[in-house]
């Protein structure tokens, strides 16, 4: 019996009157979604010429986005919906057949409104996002191993920086809220489940289809843009454009759909007794971080329609030519761009703030000034977005400004890094690999944060933007915290949420090597860049190549870290040392659950009498 | 954290259901909002900026100001209608099928505004200026508006026909589906204030 198999128990499968829902799942998804893509494309293209260029860019968008409704209606996503429409609301019966109940692994490939599922589906799409971006930023720290030595075509390079980036940043986005915003977060504040449960498939599934659609843009020309895909450049880019597009419009339809089913949870479904203050951190993290993606999102899915309508219906809000202008894409994207830096960093800083506590036995620092320093930060973020552009020449007059909003949001992170250090504060930390992270994030976002300082000047970002500095201080943030942090959430609940425990060896040697492997690629690359070696660049000048050849070595180190850590928690979900209930000791309510968790999670509702971190002084 | 078992476990009140979906649909109708502040945010930057006297090119074409009110007033009405449903259940599924109407025709004005468009340029298939950009994207918002209030509406009438479905849930979804019926028609009247600045 595999682990799966435990969690699910022997109960016989509801059978609800063999009801098409019962019939569907990842397998006819795809079947329904290959056929609509292919009907869509051959009949548009029968009708549309598509050796014109707009002609063609709307023929391959149609067949993108059919594919993923394909792959929905497929999977049976619109069942509810049409079944609402029709006034027959889904009986009893076939809602605990959609929670996946008694199905087994099968389940895992079904539009499975168990939460639990859920966590565990986007825990490996994260996985597979992060290997692929893995894979590519391998090739890109290859090819700049030496100067001239070309291991990749300088297009194939342009292509691979911007997947690159776009994979990662669709990554870290659901690094923590999906696998355990998901899974955890529920059982967390006490709830039965999400308050929208097929709402909670379908962010999954809407995700899921846009994986295949971004891949495509590899077989397509890739993208020669980044990921920020500006405008007109992106206007201008060869079909696999389409596919960013695409890819990132539905990415954007499932960031609202989880962001408002997260938020809504919160909001109703705690607990008796969890008053506001006595909200896990980890929840009050996750949470503000996707309210914060709400109204942010639909900003860059605004802007890829606009790109969308340019290179397909030819009109004209970035060409100057006919009154449009590329700084109104700088906007919308940036709009977006910066607090979607938060969106990610908030809940891996949460998840360190919650192992805090629990590893060193004190109660967490001043959780109001935590809460003050995560609403400082969701606040000021939307205020900050035109240091992106000093250089563009927009408005000189409101880099002044601008660039106070930036600095100012030091202070909130301040207040961060002192609830972590004051709870260290004189006491014995347990030294786990999840206590190690706390550490590694303290390091690496004062590293990010101060060099972010430089970059928020505008005297200092005249020399430093478009530079390796900039490449560097952004990894230090978006991978050395907010990765960090996930990073440290799958050690700490990996037993919850597999019943097992992480190989321990393996989790340290991967913790140290992907640590120092971090180190040595980033100071170098801060190096290189201070000293004007620009970024997305394919080939650099002789006097960089002592860096870059440090930054890659330091590449391979973390390639060969995360492949240990995939090893553990492969080995370790069906191998691993069997976990106790609450093998951290700690106070929240998911470890007073047994593993397998049941259906509804608890068996009779919590009720919370006291905070989650009340662990007491520590000993002088 | 400590905690209890005394309670049995629970299945939620309609209330408690109903509040819950009404607040989904409020924070869906943030993430709207977002994108028609977008919207609005984009058609002003581009008018006041003008880029080489490209905002409505010379003997270029625009809608009239009182085209963007016709294709909301559905909205606006359709709102209105609603809000008379809430007061008035027993009567719930006539006034829904005046919505319904309403946004149907609503739908296909604006459809027909899309098929209809004077500023295309023939020759080359181009689009006169950014006005007409951010027109027709606007246009698409409110189409979409109205298709997915479409929708709801359709449910609404068609539920009330049925015997089968939960009254108290159901007047809480009459209730959520006003959430959604006013903030398009809100939506609605902003676009067209926006696009009554030509």
């Amino acid at each position: 019996m595999t682990t799966l198999d435990q969690h699910v128990g022997t109960r016989p499968i509801p059978n609800p009157k063999k009801s098409l829902i019962t019939k569907l799942n990842a397998g006819t998804g795809l079947i329904v979604g290959i056929i609509f893509a292919l009907l869509t494309y051959r009949g548009l293209s029968t009708v549309l010429d598509i050796s014109i260029y707009e002609l063609n860019n709307r023929v391959l968008l149609a067949t993108m986005f059919m594919w993923s409704i394909g792959f929905l209606a497929g999977i049976g996503a619109f069942i509810g919906p049409i079944r609402w429409l029709i006034g027959e609301d889904l009986t009893a019966e076939e809602q605990l057949y959609l929670a996946g109940d008694g199905q087994g692994i099968k389940r895992y490939f079904k539009y499975c409104t168990d939460h639990k599922v859920v966590g565990i589906q986007y825990l490996w799409g994260v996985i597979v996002l992060l290997a692929v971006g893995g894979a590519m930023a391998m090739m890109i720290r290859t090819d700049l191993a030496n100067p001239g030595g070309h291991f990749i075509t300088p297009s194939v390079y342009n292509s691979l920086v911007g997947l690159h980036g776009i994979t990662m940043i669709i990554a870290l986005i659901i690094v923590a809220t999906g696998p355990f915003g998901n899974y955890i977060m529920p059982i967390m504040i006490g709830a039965a489940d999400m308050a929208f449960p097929r709402l909670n498939a379908l962010s999954w599934w809407v995700l899921f289809t846009a994986i295949p659609v971004l891949c495509s843009a590899w077989f397509l020309g890739g993208i020669p843009t980044g990921w920020t895909a500006y405008a007109p450049l992106s206007v201008q880019a060869g079909p696999g454009m389409n596919a960013f597009i695409a890819a990132i419009i539905i990415f954007a339809i499932s960031t609202a759909v989880s962001g408002a089913n997260i938020t809504a949870t919160v909001i109703t479904m705690r607990a008796k007794g969890m008053t506001w203050n006595r909200v896990p951190i980890f929840v009050v993290g996750a949470t503000l971080s996707v309210a914060m993606a709400i109204p942010a999102f639909p900003t860059f899915m605004l802007a890829m329609i606009m790109t969308a309508m340019d290179r397909s219906f030819l009109t004209g809000f970035f060409d100057a030519n006919v009154g449009g202008t590329g700084w109104l894409y700088a906007h919308l994207f940036w709009i977006m761009g910066h607090p979607e830096v938060y969106v990610i960093l908030l809940p891996g800083v949460a998840i360190l703030m919650e192992i805090v506590p629990v590893f060193v036995r004190k109660p967490l620092f001043s959780y109001t000034s935590a809460i003050v320093g995560f609403a400082g930060i969701v606040g000021l973020s939307f205020l900050v977005w035109a240091h992106h552009m000093y250089m563009t020449g927009w408005m000189p007059m409101l880099n002044g400004p601008f660039m106070v909003t930036t600095e100012m949001i030091s202070v909130p992170t301040g207040l961060i890094f002192l609830v972590i250090l004051g709870t260290l504060w004189n006491g014995k930390p347990w030294l786990k690999v999840p206590m190690l992270a706390v550490y590694a994030f303290l390091w690496n976002m004062l590293v990010g944060g101060i060099t972010g300082l430089y970059l928020s000047d505008v005297p200092a970002d005249m020399y430093l933007h478009g530079s390796m500095y900039v490449t560097a201080h952004f990894h230090y943030t978006l991978m050395g915290a907010a990765l960090t942090g996930a990073v440290a959430g799958l050690s700490y609940w990996y037993p919850k949420m597999t019943g097992h425990m992480l190989h321990e060896r393996a989790s340290y040697i991967s913790f140290w090597l992907v640590q120092i492997g971090f180190q040595v690629l980033y100071l170098g690359m801060f190096i290189a860049g201070a000293e004007g070696q620009p970024r997305r660049v394919v080939d650099y000048a002789e006097q960089f190549a002592t860096s870059n050849k440090i930054s890659t070595m330091g590449a391979y180190t973390i390639g060969i870290g995360f492949i240990v850590l995939l090893w553990a928690v492969i080995h370790s979900w069906r191998h691993g040392k069997i976990a106790p209930m609450n093998p951290w000791g700690a106070k929240t309510l998911e470890w007073t659950v047994p593993y397998p968790v049941p259906l509804v999670n608890f068996d009779t509702p919590p009720v919370v009498t006291s905070d989650p971190y009340g662990y007491g002084r520590s000993a002088k | 954290m400590s905690s209890d078992t005394k309670f049995q476990v629970h299945h939620d009140a309609p209330e408690a259901v109903g509040r819950r979906e009404r607040l989904g649909v409020r924070l869906l109708i943030v993430a709207d909002g977002a994108f028609v502040f977008g919207m609005i945010f984009s058609y002003f930057y581009l008018r006041n900026l003008d880029q080489n006297g490209g905002w409505i090119p010379k003997n270029g074409h625009t809608f009239s100001a009182s085209s963007g009110w016709m294709a909301v007033l559905p909205l606006i009405v359709a709102a209105l209608v609603h809000k008379l449903a809430q007061r008035d259940l027993s009567h719930q599924g006539s006034f829904s099928l005046i919505t319904l109407v309403a946004y149907i025709y609503g739908g296909y004005y604006q459809l027909h505004q899309l098929a209809n468009m004077p500023f295309i340029v023939k020759d080359t298939g181009t689009f006169e200026g950014a006005y007409a950009a951010c027109w027709v994207v606007i246009a698409g918002a409110n189409f979409f508006h109205y298709f997915v209030a479409g929708f709801i509406a359709l449910g609404l009438v068609i539920r009330s026909r049925r015997a089968t479905v939960d009254p108290v849930l159901e007047s809480w979804r009459i209730r959520t589906a006003a959430s959604w019926f006013t903030w398009v028609a809100v939506s609605g009247i902003a676009l067209a204030i926006t696009t009554s600045f030509i």
